[in-house]
């Protein structure tokens, strides 16, 4: 008799063969038939998005003018390695770089000759841009009706803002998406420096955008799949990100309530913040009536389940409870360190099932110490790779497990124009005399 | 040929009002949704804003515990907020899949769907008999989507998480904030939000195989995880420089100058991407000098950190001394980036986000008027809409039973019975509003 290993090995080994990401290499790539042209510009947004389609497989040609995307100087404290910024190192992966200028008559011929080959463009231009130029979706539709062209910034492709050539950024994403506003210590007695509308310290104004592009791009690509028709993909990374603004616009218009700061309480759920210990913090949630009673066990305060300030979920998320809830937390978890803290509430909620189990915590960690996390490395979050050109980094994995299709990590970064030569002779058959030609008229 | 303007052009490209006369991207696709709180449904949302068919799935009675996640405890109509934004266009029904007729009747559903999202702890579907390895001999062509705090197989798949573990834990929160203060929770549940796009991300590229392949596979997505891979430079720098990423306020040491600043009436993101909008900032300010300033003159220079500090203090003495709308204006004049810190009453009234339906105002049967922020990114061809808001438990009960799994009059009404399928529970944020006459909003 034949045994049904799979009924006898665990969900979590089952899993995890499924979608080893080390196996990954082996397996085949869902993307595997595209063509992508990422022409944006001094915008990281785009680099996401071809990112996700270049770990899924897609084939991207990252177009720059020969002095490079202005965005291989967005780096910390201007650092480079090699000819790059550390934003770029990051999101250049899988990508084949080639020079091209588009301020060029010759260039742009070359680019609608490219486009021709291509399923996907990735543009981040100021709206009209491009359609000024001639390369536009407009123009290409013409000669490829199957092109999906996505463009990112901050105004969109249409309406009244977007006519007006103001340029877009991430922290102009950050800020009309009501992120900013939203995000950050209130004022309590007067004006201090910190407490005002803050930025989240990456880039999630551009990250939050590119993931949106390629979600778009991925939307077309499906509905092409179907129909065999291409379109234009208009995105807004402003727009985009505030679908993930909690209920702001809901409970404004249903309570005429704008959401404000309130560093880290939360005005719906509470506990739900991050508490003080002895050697620094962690997260801590028990807010439904269930976790919170397991959460004043654990504390040795169970009499406050009865108190009437505490008592219920709505009473809890009082801005004066909150305060006091938080207090009366933090005097308990200051005589602990995290990690003391984490395993107390482990143990208790190993005990109880359901939602009274939902006590939930989190060490809040430096980058350093996420870093030394071992799981993070089986996972694959981070990787260690070395790159024939960059050498040696260690830098975010792919993030999806997929069982058929994973996707994979296969170089990090290419030099300005480092690929001229094979895709000029790949896709348009421009060989060695034609590219020294093309060098001698500012076309690469 | 005459070409009409880009943006006469565009708008009517994009028109708001014709999206109802065209296709969805995900017509046809039936998702099941088998999730609570946020990462689940925010990932069944972004299918259902482009077409798919979410069938959400809860446990009769209570239901979904976002349900009763209000902002201080405010309900309109028995519905919180806080849960409708990330649930509309589904179809909502109550089916107890803990019991075996439960699960049977999940197992035929899966046989007529193609993606199935679940965000129970890893292994929990598996345990019940309904998870991946047995629903895939069921239905081979399906799409099952894992979403958790930690990933399937992680070490620590039994740890309980949620949005702000993963902002703990990932080195999010470590780098969002000012200097020697308290660290700082996002002040939205952006773990969630990124996880799920992440998820639908997936989702759309096991589809697009599918579509070339005919076979269906499993994706694991985790939260932590997600946050990780959108910390853009943090990972790189760490281990480059052996440095921590800090937290540094308002400024980004990536970009020079790009930052929030303090007006005289309000918050402003003001960035210049490059040397030209950086000239224009300078002429806005009237400080064309320094242009020629070695320190300033071009990005690399600006980027060094002692130079990029005196710019943005620079930047900050100017900017209060100015309205809001009055730098606003100077951007659009002299091409810098800069938008105001915006809240939901700007975004409600702001006639830019009406006209491309990125606030989207419509007539629900069951609520009546309703605002919400539209779908993302706009599809030229297969736009995405909203269609309806969300629902009590079970509200479709009839419908889908009767028209996807075919069951009759006493088959239902002996599962109801059977406690196996049912509705609400009289409770604020499961029930229908007061009002409710028992017939608007049933579709069947």
């Amino acid at each position: 008799m034949i045994m049904n290993t799979e009924e006898i090995t665990s969900w979590y080994n089952w899993a995890k063969e499924q979608t080893d990401p080390n196996e990954a290499s082996k397996k085949p790539e869902a993307l595997a038939d595209l063509l992508v042209l990422d022409v944006s510009y001094g915008n990281i947004g785009g680099l996401v998005c071809s990112s996700v389609l270049s770990e899924m497989g897609a084939r991207v040609i990252r177009i720059e003018p020969s002095i490079g995307d202005v965005a291989r100087n967005y780096s910390p404290f201007g650092i480079r390695h090699i000819d790059t910024g550390l934003g770029y190192l990051v999101e250049s992966r899988n990508k084949y770089h080639i020079t091209l200028n588009l301020k060029n008559i010759i260039g742009r011929d070359i680019f609608k000759r490219l486009s021709k080959h291509a399923d996907v463009i990735i543009e981040t231009f100021p709206a009209g841009v491009m359609d000024g130029w001639g390369t536009g979706y407009r123009q290409l539709k013409e000669i490829n009706p199957r092109l999906i062209y996505t463009a990112l910034y901050t105004y969109g492709q249409f309406g009244p803002m977007a006519s007006r050539k103001r340029p877009g950024s991430e922290i102009a994403n950050q800020a009309y998406s009501g992120l900013t506003y939203i995000n950050g210590e209130p004022e309590r007695e007067g004006p201090a420096d910190y407490t005002v509308p803050t930025k989240t310290g990456s880039w999630y104004g551009w990250y939050s955008e590119g993931l949106f592009a390629a979600y778009g791009t991925l939307l077309a690509l499906n509905f092409r799949e179907d129909t065999g028709a291409g379109q234009l993909v208009d995105v807004s990374g402003a727009e985009c990100l505030m679908k993930f603004i909690d209920y702001n616009m809901g409970w404004f218009h249903m309570d005429g309530k704008v959401k404000e700061r309130l560093g880290s309480y939360d005005p719906s759920v509470f506990p739900y913040t991050f508490i003080k210990c002895k050697d620094g913090y962690t997260f801590m949630a028990a807010y439904n009536d269930e976790a919170f009673n397991t959460l004043m066990e654990i504390i040795g305060r169970p009499e406050l389940i009865e108190d009437p300030r505490l008592s219920s979920f709505m009473q809890r998320t009082s801005l004066e409870n909150e305060e006091a809830l938080q207090d009366i937390l933090e005097e308990w978890s200051t005589r602990y360190p995290v990690d003391e803290v984490i395993k107390l509430v482990q143990e208790a909620i190993s005990k109880k099932e359901g939602r009274a189990a939902a006590v939930v915590t989190g060490k809040v960690t430096h980058p350093s110490e996420t870093l030394k996390e071992q799981n993070w490395w089986d996972r694959g979050s981070f990787v260690t790779f070395k790159d024939p050109v960059y050498g040696k980094l260690t830098l975010q994995g792919p993030l999806w497990k997929m069982s058929r299709t994973p996707p994979r990590l296969k170089w990090i970064c290419r030099p300005i124009g480092a690929d001229n030569e094979f895709i000029y002779l790949k896709y348009l058959g421009l060989g060695k005399d034609k590219l020294v030609q093309m060098k001698r008229d500012t076309v690469i | 040929m005459e070409q009409k303007d880009y943006f006469e052009w565009s708008n009517d490209l994009f028109s708001v009002a014709k999206i109802f006369d065209k296709p969805e991207a995900l017509k046809g696709v039936r998702v099941l949704e088998l999730c609570t709180r946020v990462f689940g449904p925010v990932t069944a949302d972004l299918l259902a804003d482009f077409g798919a068919e979410v069938i959400k799935i809860e446990l009769p009675g209570v239901g979904d515990l976002m349900r009763y996640v209000a902002p201080r405890g405010f309900f309109w109509q028995n519905i919180s907020p806080a849960f409708t934004h990330m649930n509309h266009n589904k179809y909502h029904v109550g089916i107890d899949i803990r019991k075996a007729e439960g699960a049977d009747l999940l197992r035929r559903l899966v046989a007529k769907s193609d993606i199935l999202v679940e965000n129970f702890r890893p292994g929990t579907m598996d345990r019940w008999g309904v998870g991946y390895r047995q629903l895939k001999k069921i239905n081979p062509r399906l799409i099952y989507q894992g979403n958790s705090g930690f990933g399937q197989w992680s070490v620590f798949k039994d740890r309980p998480s949620y949005d702000a573990t993963s902002q703990a834990m990932s080195g999010f929160s470590a780098t969002t904030g000012f200097p020697d203060r308290t660290p700082l929770k996002v002040g939205v549940w952006i773990g969630d939000y990124t996880g799920a796009l992440f998820a639908a991300l997936g989702v759309l590229v096991a589809l697009y195989h599918r579509k070339k392949t005919g076979k269906g596979q499993l994706l694991d997505v985790s939260q932590g995880e997600s946050l990780i891979r959108v910390l853009d430079w943090t990972w790189v720098f760490q281990t480059m420089s052996g440095k921590d990423r800090r937290l540094y306020g308002n400024r980004d040491v990536a970009i020079s100058p790009s930052g929030i600043f303090r007006c005289m009436d309000g918050f402003i993101a003001i960035a210049a991407m490059d040397d030209v909008q950086f000239k224009g900032l300078c002429k806005a300010m009237d400080r064309t000098e320094l242009i020629q300033e070695d320190r300033f003159k071009d990005i690399s220079q600006r980027i060094k950190d002692d130079n990029n500090i005196e710019l943005y203090d620079m930047i900050s003495k100017w900017s209060i001394t100015l309205s809001v709308e009055k730098i606003e204006a100077l951007a659009d004049k002299y091409h810098f980036s800069a938008h105001r810190v915006s809240n939901a009453k700007d975004h409600f009234d702001d006639e830019h986000l009406r006209l491309r339906g990125a606030v989207w105002e419509f007539e629900d049967p069951l609520y009546g008027k309703v605002v919400e922020y539209g779908p993302g990114p706009k599809l030229a061809k297969s736009p995405g809409r909203m269609k309806w808001f969300t629902r009590p438990i079970g509200f479709n009960n009839e419908h889908i039973f009767r028209d996807v799994l075919g069951l009759g009059e006493d088959e239902m009404k002996q599962l109801e019975e059977q406690k196996v399928i049912g509705i609400w529970m009289d409770r604020m944020g499961a029930k229908p509003p007061d009002n409710w006459d028992g017939k608007d909003g049933v579709f069947f």
